[in-house]
């Protein structure tokens, strides 16, 4: 029942409490994955139900972020043990020529609370950046972010470029446009294969790809 | 009778219709145009005048006289002048330290070159309240602030009768993102209330001492408009909590901004509120504080669409933007401008109470085609 205690830790975006709970569990015996999957994803996914659904706000998010964060740093040298495999690889980053990267820190932090191996690679991100870190890291998804409706040409090319290079070379890999001016209509109209409307609508699309298996 | 550019504006403000939509470009540096694309549009319409910048950090022309005249706008704007011997200076081309200690960074790559913050006095560490009182804060009345105020009133009133439009770039909040780092900002809403609150009421205090300053330098009797603002929403939702933040924090200080501006001018002027995103969880609020219109009215966020706005606030609050940025300006056709144009009209302008304006500066890409088409719309537009 102590996992609860975690979740409720995180519920209460109390980064102070969640890794000394953590590490109590931990001493007690529990296994890394139940702690992770139990107390923290579980507790980050209801978070985020609630920013989408309007009931709590930036600030909110932001703090439950960041205890989950806190409870992970005292898990990953653990979970790296347990040669546990991560949910899936995600690449992040701001299309070339936009720097706003508010919101893609936002998904960031959701996909690594959600387990996702993240990969960020900040902001202007060409799209051969984006293809060659996907394809050294074996990647699953390349998620691409961007503020100004001066990116939206970028982004249709970075995809078209992402959807050439699946189709030539070793990569197989989705890709996933977000982004303030960004919705589901020009993510179909350009290729994307999926758009996230929020950042843990980013989250739930990608476990969707991954379910469905690439 | 002949309408008077203050006359139409003003009437739409007390919700009257007057003889057309009055229009607004660059009375404020929110409700401008961005560098890029006002070079093309001075190229397509002829003009040669030399460009006035009016904001650095955000990319934005002070359009020249000569196109303003042929899109009938009806305000005119009064910014204040450079704080004088305080810390704000240039490092170099691309970065700049303002009087707040803020280091803004241009977007080199980004089209439209603007500039976003990068570091602040109060970046890292624990927010305290003595960390901001120890602050050595600059003063809100400071002579430069002031300067060149009063002529160029005198130099709108010789040209017209324009609307004068007093433009306060800060609010409670807006700066404070950028002193203390946006993410850390926002988690000391929570973890910091009372260093927060603190760093609220400098801003608020210094603000207030500048529109004073600014008022007195204009002639209280020349200021119609007075604008500032903040953003409170993101595209799909708030910023923070707009029964809690919003309300026991910001909403007592915007009060004081509202009462200290308009107390300035005997309670002539309106008060023009800029905030992005959705906003229309905080609306009721901006009434209840005295706000007269609210900019920009980004109707492609969340519970932003015109009708509902018009419907649930339109007799107590006013519009004055809404021409979209984001999609119809930079990507339709000019057909498609006078269209969205005229359909905004005829939802927020009902009974007046609306001013036309875009949602936000006119960014770098839109097609001068389409600014023109916007504009001869609104100047060629008639209620009656």
């Amino acid at each position: 029942m102590s996992i609860q205690k975690i979740y409720d830790a995180v519920m209460e975006y109390d980064e102070e409490a969640v890794p000394e709970l953590i590490q109590a569990e931990l001493d007690a015996g529990a296994d890394v994955r139940n702690i992770l999957e139990q107390g923290l994803v579980a507790a980050l996914d209801v978070i985020g139900e609630q920013f989408s659904a309007g009931t709590i706000f930036v600030p909110e998010m932001l703090m439950a972020a960041e205890a989950v964060q806190a409870g992970l740093d005292v898990l990953r040298p653990l979970l790296v043990e347990t040669d546990a495999k991560p949910v899936g690889t995600v690449i992040l980053g701001t299309v070339k020529g936009d720097l706003h990267d508010i919101g893609k820190n936002l998904v960031g932090m959701m996909f690594e609370g959600a387990g996702f191996n993240l990969i960020d690679l900040g902001t202007d991100v060409d799209a051969e950046l984006f293809i060659t870190t996907a394809r050294e890291n074996n990647a699953d998804i390349i998620a691409m972010s961007g503020l100004l409706t001066t990116s939206m040409p970028e982004m249709q090319r970075a995809v078209q470029a992402v959807r050439e290079a699946n189709e030539t070379s070793t990569i197989n890999v989705k890709t996933m446009i977000g982004g303030p001016p960004i919705n589901e209509e020009f993510a179909a109209k350009i290729g994307a294969d999926g758009y996230g409307m929020d950042a843990p609508s980013a989250v739930d699309r990608a476990r969707r790809f991954l379910e469905v298996g690439m | 009778m002949s309408w008077t550019h203050r006359e139409r504006i003003l009437s739409a403000l007390n919700h009257e219709q007057p003889d057309r939509v009055p229009i607004d470009l660059g009375g404020a540096e929110f409700t401008s145009i961005t560098l890029a694309a006002y070079e093309r549009l001075k190229k397509h319409m002829g003009v040669t005048d030399p460009t006035d910048v009016m904001s650095i950090i955000h990319s934005v022309a002070h359009p020249a006289e000569s196109i303003l005249n042929r899109f009938g706008v009806d305000t005119r704007n009064v910014q204040p002048g450079p704080f004088k011997e305080g810390v704000d200076h240039w490092i170099d081309d691309n970065n700049y330290v303002d009087t707040f200690n803020v280091h803004w960074q241009r977007t080199e790559k980004d089209v439209d070159q603007h500039f976003l913050h990068q570091d602040g006095p109060f970046h890292g560490g624990k927010l305290s309240v003595e960390r901001v009182e120890e602050y050595d804060w600059p003063d809100g009345a400071n002579v430069g602030l002031a300067s060149g105020v009063k002529e160029r009133v005198a130099e709108i009133k010789a040209k017209g009768d324009h609307a004068i439009c007093l433009y306060l770039p800060g609010g409670v909040i807006h700066r404070g993102y950028a002193m203390r780092g946006f993410e850390a900002y926002l988690k000391d809403l929570y973890k910091q209330p009372e260093a927060i609150q603190r760093l609220m009421d400098k801003l608020c205090d210094f603000w207030c001492d500048t529109a004073r300053i600014m008022v007195e330098a204009a002639g209280p009797e020349n200021v119609d408009i007075i604008y500032f603002g903040e953003d409170l929403g993101t595209q799909d939702s708030c910023m923070f909590d707009p029964e809690t933040i919003y309300k026991n924090y910001l909403k007592p200080r915007h009060g004081r901004m509202v009462e200290t501006v308009k107390g300035l001018t005997g309670g002539r002027a309106k008060v023009c509120f800029h905030c992005c995103g959705s906003a229309y969880h905080f609306i009721p609020h901006l009434i209840d504080v005295g706000i007269d219109a609210l900019n920009p009215v980004q109707v492609t966020a969340a519970k932003m669409a015109p009708e509902l706005l018009k419907e649930e606030f339109g007799d107590k609050l006013c519009f004055w933007g809404g021409i979209n940025t984001q999609k119809i300006l930079p990507f339709g056709t000019p057909e498609e401008v006078a269209t969205e144009t005229n359909r905004i009209i005829g939802i927020l302008g009902k009974g007046g109470g609306y001013v036309l304006n875009t949602v936000h500066n006119i960014q770098a890409e839109v097609p001068p085609e389409n600014i023109v088409a916007m504009f001869e719309t609104g100047v060629n537009h008639r209620y009656h």
